[in-house]
């Protein structure tokens, strides 16, 4: 079967992260690689719509999946700068019809950044029913040479299913900051789940999720599991409201500490249902001493059993 | 003594321990053998010291030798590291284990054995009494019961072919059906390996299968050497007839 055009560059991360590579190189898989503001290739199918326009600094795209659509293979993106420095922004929208089905994997790399900043800027809209996977992974190289900062709008509509999922755990952070707000219909449901490991001093982390469940029944669960080793920093605040009647919302973080490093959570719930409710749980701190204990007497030293409980952790 | 004559795999001399936290001396003077391809009982009481003495000998952090010698096979490992004395074959099951997130048990038992094939972990796991079809993904959780957990835990050390482990009271928190499956496994330990086994347990009957004891009370050795007499002398101690008639010790209290 054909390849397509995706480069070696986004290969190599995507391999680290964990991805199909094979899959993603398939001519016939729905996708679309853009490097800098460049659109490498771009591949739609029957029932899925994807158009961009490109500017000086990026790329404006529209991806709609079209009523009752549903994809069954992965839609891949992959943006990414390949040189050590540049300016990539992204300005997506995507619009899942009523009773639309579609899961994208995300990928974005920027393998050699020493001075690479990131900015999206999506707009995403699930129709009554319809049901979104949407798994993003990152590489942003060891050099702690990127900014990446994006900003998520989303609606859910009635009975409409978002299931997002964020991974950095390999190579540097830089400077992240997401921010990420959700509005849920009635019956409507999002998972959000952020994995971030923040490897040194060059690592500033914010995380910021949102959920606001307006219609009634409609559920969230905000999740995230982090590490910061060696002077890392990351915050992380997850907010979750509640406006009606049986709406349900979780938050549950877990941030693992090590070294100099600083992590810090701040659960938000509000309720302005007397039928609503809305539960947190967090814990933040150094890695368990009786994992860590137990796994030295399986001849880890220190530093590989506390990668091996992070490891896990995020996984 | 019986461990005299046998060739050594662990020699204790003159072992004092205290707490880190706290400086509290824990263990005074401690002097004990244990001899290769045996079965060791730690017997004593509760605060006795038994697991500080198990976490000494490991090399836990949490407690300073403040004066003698842990030697293991001809070699003093008293300021190794936890994972240096691992990677010699000293291990430690854990009384309370850890419970791992996002670990499945599979990739626990590699952890102690990145080469074991897959065939061994699932004997090792037959072994222990755990059906590998059914334990290899799970999640090391709370979703587990306390006593699959030990099995796991059993498990984790024996993949790593130890050649002395220490089973810090594998039958305590279990109800009496389950310790019982516990003797099978622990037969079944001392027939599938080589390794040398310290069993610390407060169960006196589990020492049937032991060569030799030794026992703690206050953080200090009362007696050390062949098992029945190790006993004779925690039954005086303890004036617990019903043991020293279900061990048949043929004493005089």
């Amino acid at each position: 079967m054909s390849k397509n055009k995706l480069p070696n560059g986004f290969i190599n991360s995507a391999q680290k992260c964990g991805l199909d590579t094979i899959l993603m190189q398939k001519a016939l898989i729905p996708h679309l690689y853009i490097e800098s503001n460049k659109i490498i290739s771009a591949q739609k199918i029957s029932g899925l719509k994807i158009l961009t326009e490109r500017f000086q600094e990026g790329v404006k795209i529209k991806l709609v999946v079209k009523k009752g659509t549903l994809i069954k293979k992965p839609i891949f993106f992959c943006f990414g700068i390949l040189g050590e420095k540049g300016k990539q922004v992204i300005l997506p929208e995507i619009i899942l019809e009523r009773g639309a089905e579609a899961k994208i994997f995300a990928h974005c790399t920027f393998p050699q950044a020493k001075n690479v900043s990131h900015q999206m800027e999506a707009k995403i809209k699930l129709g009554k029913n319809a049901k979104l996977t949407y798994q993003e992974t990152h590489y942003h190289g060891e050099n702690f040479g990127t900014k990446v900062l994006p900003n998520l709008k989303i609606l859910i509509g009635e009975a409409a299913v978002l299931e997002n999922e964020f991974i950095l755990d390999q190579g540097s952070v830089g400077k992240l900051k997401i921010i990420l707000e959700t509005e849920l219909e009635k019956n409507a449901f999002v998972e959000i789940i952020s994995k971030v490991i923040g490897k040194g001093k060059g690592d500033d982390i914010e995380i910021y999720d949102k959920a606001l469940l307006k219609g009634k029944n409609s559920r969230s669960l905000i999740k995230l599991r982090g590490a910061v080793v060696d002077g890392g920093r990351m915050f992380f605040r997850g907010k979750t409201e509640a406006k009606a009647k049986n709406a349900r919302g979780h938050i549950d973080c877990r941030e693992i500490v090590v070294g100099n490093s600083v992590a810090e959570s701040v659960p938000i719930i509000k309720v302005n249902h007397p039928e609503a409710r809305i539960t947190h749980e967090a814990s933040v701190g150094k890695v368990n001493q009786k994992e860590l204990e137990t796994l030295m007497t399986r001849g880890l030293s220190e530093k590989e059993a506390i990668d091996f409980i992070i490891r896990g952790v995020i996984k | 003594m019986w461990a005299d004559f046998m060739k050594k795999i662990l020699e204790v001399k003159n072992l004092s321990v205290e707490s880190i936290e706290d400086k509290k001396k824990i263990l005074e003077n401690i002097s004990f053998d244990i001899a290769e391809k045996s079965i060791h009982v730690l017997i004593g009481p509760n605060g006795s010291g038994k697991s500080t003495l198990a976490y000494a000998l490991i090399g836990s952090s949490r407690f300073k030798v403040v004066s003698g010698k842990i030697i293991f096979q001809n070699k003093d490992i008293t300021k190794l590291s936890t994972d240096k004395r691992a990677k010699m074959g000293l291990t430690l099951a854990f009384q309370e284990p850890a419970y791992f997130e996002g670990i499945t048990v599979e990739n626990f038992l590699r952890a102690g054995n990145k080469n074991i094939t897959q065939s061994d972990i699932e004997k090792i796991l037959s072994l222990v009494d755990l059906e590998p079809e059914k334990f290899l993904n799970r999640e090391i959780n709370q979703g587990l019961s306390g006593g699959e957990r030990k099995r796991i835990e059993f498990a984790s050390v024996l993949t790593m072919k130890p050649k002395l482990m220490i089973l810090d009271e594998p039958d305590s928190g279990l109800d009496i059906i389950i310790y019982r499956e516990f003797y099978n496994i622990l037969e079944n330990i001392k027939k599938e390996t080589k390794a040398s086994v310290l069993l610390i347990t407060h169960r006196e009957e589990l020492g049937y299968i032991a060569n030799q004891a030794t026992f703690l009370n206050q953080g200090k050795i009362i007696y050390s050497g062949n098992f029945r007499k190790v006993m004779r002398k925690y039954c005086q101690f303890s004036g617990r007839k019903k043991i020293c008639q279900k061990i048949n010790c043929q004493m005089d209290l």
